[in-house]
């Protein structure tokens, strides 16, 4: 009945909002235009890098504060005691050495593609986010090689490394409110701020979404 | 100057991770104190010289995003650092050193104060999304931190409500942002004012709906119990105090802002949130005076009390009816952290959370007892309290506007505080049983709270001042 009530109500709201979306004029404000003429000014050659770096960097600069919250809030809720000793339970033997040679093989031609992506985002579809979750992905093949264990607490380091790129992030915003406005770059130097925003949050996205993963696994040990 | 209220949270908040575990209050107290210094001068300067604005980027919208401090969303940061300082010195002195609660809780409150300062200073519909997820995640982080299955499982069900919440605003917005090209809220007033298709309707009514479930209002505050009950004390305050607040200033804004074209064609549309909100206080009474968690009773007061707060919808033609929510905001907001901080205390001493265990704390833990009374001053409103600034100015606009319902609804609320209020004191009065022990606790634990319960009070002598920076546009 419960269920009979909900599959109704998401129906009737997918007939109205395709009836409504029906006789919809074009939109009155054309924000593609905006973003095409102030492209030069704007430090990359990329529309979308523009985009999420510069017209709206602070919206990223957000976004990217959401993602290290995820990680907080996982390492908040984790209870790191449970998980520590008794887990080790040797599971080398059961991954086969295929596939532990391929991981090794094809991590070091991830991390290039990787900087690939972060070099090619000022001009062409790439850019920070890509880069990150390629290098996060090279983290969780080699996880599942059992060739990276799966992370407890992180140390000192590692916290670094997870938090580095957003404060890199926020010291540019800093630097540029004090000049003018949050996250206004000078002309001159905005390609080159963009590239240094980049390349830290490329680390520490790679960081913090191979995090998600590794952290979340610590408690699997003994099932695996 | 705004923009710091912002990045300086949010710089402490990565600080304190950085750090470690449990490491990080001087950078957040310090910080807490600045940003309460920046809330006040952005006060002032406001009442001076009028709304400021801030185009970040240096581009305005539409193309980028514009931050705006008006009377409105000054009174909110206002209200917001003015209440999270003392509680980070409450919160210092309430974790023992190897609580797990306490391992991430600065990184969290930092992230959590960012969150809701960005959203009040927000003029950006998608910016406005990004903050409500910054808010939400952070919340339920503090929730589920450190707690047992049952705590987690409250968490659990506060991230599904607020996720559906945000998930229909987003809807909402994207609807917009296909209609008019533009997610500026300054731009869309004059936008949805000339030509509003159908589609608006139903993005203003999924965003309004779902925010509506954020602010746990009446049928959708079956989340708010078991998560504010059931998180530690400091962050119960926090978020009865503020949180849920956050999504009633944006259906607020809303209401007044983009969609105000749209209330004004569909006039019946202002009874919904009032129909809700009454509601709201009578069960939420009925649920406080009915608890016998400490609390629980607490939580339940605060749905009662975000009753009171859609009661002026139907009111907001008339000048003054911002006014007597904000007041009510303030109100509750500071009596209810009050209240939570008491409570905390009272549980820390007694060693169990049950009201009827209370008896005898009047003489052993006098400051926090009263605190709890004067906290409660305000939620009954009686004078000269901010709570009574509040109903009074209720009142008053809904008998000039022959509103009888609205007043009886506010008199009889109140009457129902009273009763929650007086289980509580009076069972503390009582003589305590000859084998109850009552642990000492902290000086700064009642006293912070003291300080939170007597602002709450005292403001109704100064709501002038606040009625005043409220009105500026």
């Amino acid at each position: 009945m419960k269920r009979l009530l909900v599959v109704l109500g998401a129906v009737c709201l997918i007939v109205l909002l395709l009836g409504a979306m029906h006789d919809l004029a074009p939109a009155s404000v054309e924000l593609h235009a905006a973003v095409a003429a102030n492209l030069t000014a704007s430090g990359v050659e990329h529309p979308v890098t523009a985009v999420l770096l510069n017209f709206r960097g602070y919206d990223t600069l957000l976004e990217i504060a959401v993602l290290l919250l995820a990680l907080i809030v996982i390492l908040a809720i984790g209870r790191e005691e449970a998980s520590n000793a008794e887990a080790t339970v040797d599971v080398r033997l059961l991954v086969s050495p295929v596939l532990q040679t391929l991981a090794k093989l094809a991590t070091p031609l991830m991390i290039m593609v990787a900087f690939y992506l972060l070099w090619a985002g000022s001009f062409r579809p790439g850019g920070a986010f890509q880069a990150g979750a390629v290098l996060a992905a090279a983290a969780v093949l080699l996880h599942l090689a059992e060739l990276l264990p799966s992370w407890q607490s992180p140390g000192a380091r590692l916290r670094l490394g997870l938090a580095g790129g957003f404060l890199i992030f926020l010291a540019v915003g800093a630097g540029s409110l004090m000049q003018g406005a949050l996250l206004e770059y000078p002309l001159e130097q905005a390609g080159a701020l963009i590239l240094l925003i980049e390349s830290g949050l490329t680390i520490s996205l790679g960081l913090i979404l191979a995090g998600l993963f590794l952290l979340l696994s610590r408690d699997d040990g003994e099932t695996s | 100057m705004m923009v710091w209220l912002i990045l300086l949270p949010l710089l402490w908040a990565s600080l304190a991770f950085m750090l470690g575990p449990s490491r990080g209050v001087w950078p957040a107290i310090a910080g807490l104190v600045a940003q309460l210094w920046l809330a006040f001068a952005l006060a002032a300067e406001i009442v001076g010289s009028g709304a400021a604005m801030h185009a970040v980027g240096g581009w305005g919208a539409p193309l980028g995003i514009d931050l705006v401090a008006d009377g409105l969303s000054a009174a909110m940061l206002l209200l917001t650092q003015c209440i999270a300082l003392p509680l980070a010195v409450y919160a210092h002195a309430y974790f023992k050193r190897d609580d797990p609660a306490r391992n991430y809780f600065w990184p969290l409150v930092g992230f959590l104060l960012a969150g809701l300062n960005a959203l009040f200073l927000s003029a950006d519909l998608f910016n406005i999304y990004v903050t409500l997820e910054l808010l939400g995640l952070a919340a339920v982080g503090l929730v589920a931190a450190g707690g047992g299955a049952q705590q987690i499982a409250a968490a659990l069900r506060y991230l599904f409500a607020t996720l559906v919440g945000s998930g229909a605003y987003l809807l909402g917005v994207a609807l917009i942002y296909g209609t008019y090209g533009t997610v500026s809220t300054v731009t869309l007033v004059s936008l949805i004012g000339a030509d509003a298709p159908d589609l608006v309707w139903i993005a203003g009514g999924l965003m309004v709906l779902g925010l509506m479930l954020k602010t746990a209002l009446f049928p959708f505050h079956f989340w708010l119990p078991p998560a504010h009950g059931g998180a530690p004390a400091p962050v119960s305050a926090l978020l009865s105090a503020v949180v849920v607040k956050a999504s009633f200033y944006l259906i607020l804004r809303l209401w007044v802002g983009p969609f105000s074209s749209l209330t004004v064609v569909a006039s019946l549309v202002v009874w919904f949130p009032a129909l809700l909100g009454t509601l709201a206080v009578f069960w939420g009474s009925y649920q406080a005076i009915r608890a016998e968690r400490l609390k629980m009773l607490i939580a339940y007061s605060t749905v009662a009390q975000l009753g009171y707060l859609f009661l002026i919808f139907p009111l907001l033609a008339s000048a003054g009816a911002l006014q007597a929510g904000i007041m009510q905001v303030f109100a509750h907001g500071l009596a209810k952290a009050a209240m939570f901080a008491a409570a905390g205390t009272l549980i820390k001493a007694t060693g169990q959370e049950m009201v009827a265990g209370l008896a005898g704390v009047a003489e052993r833990l006098p400051v926090t007892l009263f605190a709890f009374g004067l906290a409660g001053i305000t939620l009954m409103g009686l004078p000269p309290s901010a709570g009574f600034l509040a109903k009074w100015q209720l009142i008053e606009l809904a008998l000039s506007q022959q509103q009888w319902v609205i007043a009886f609804v506010v008199l009889v609320g109140g009457l129902l505080a009273a009763v929650y209020v007086f289980s509580v004191l009076r069972q503390a009065f009582l003589l305590a049983p000859a084998d109850s022990v009552v642990t000492p606790v902290s000086r700064t634990l009642e006293w912070t709270a003291f300080v939170l319960a007597a602002a709450s009070v005292l403001l109704g002598l100064r709501g002038v001042e606040l009625m005043q920076l409220v009105g500026v546009t």
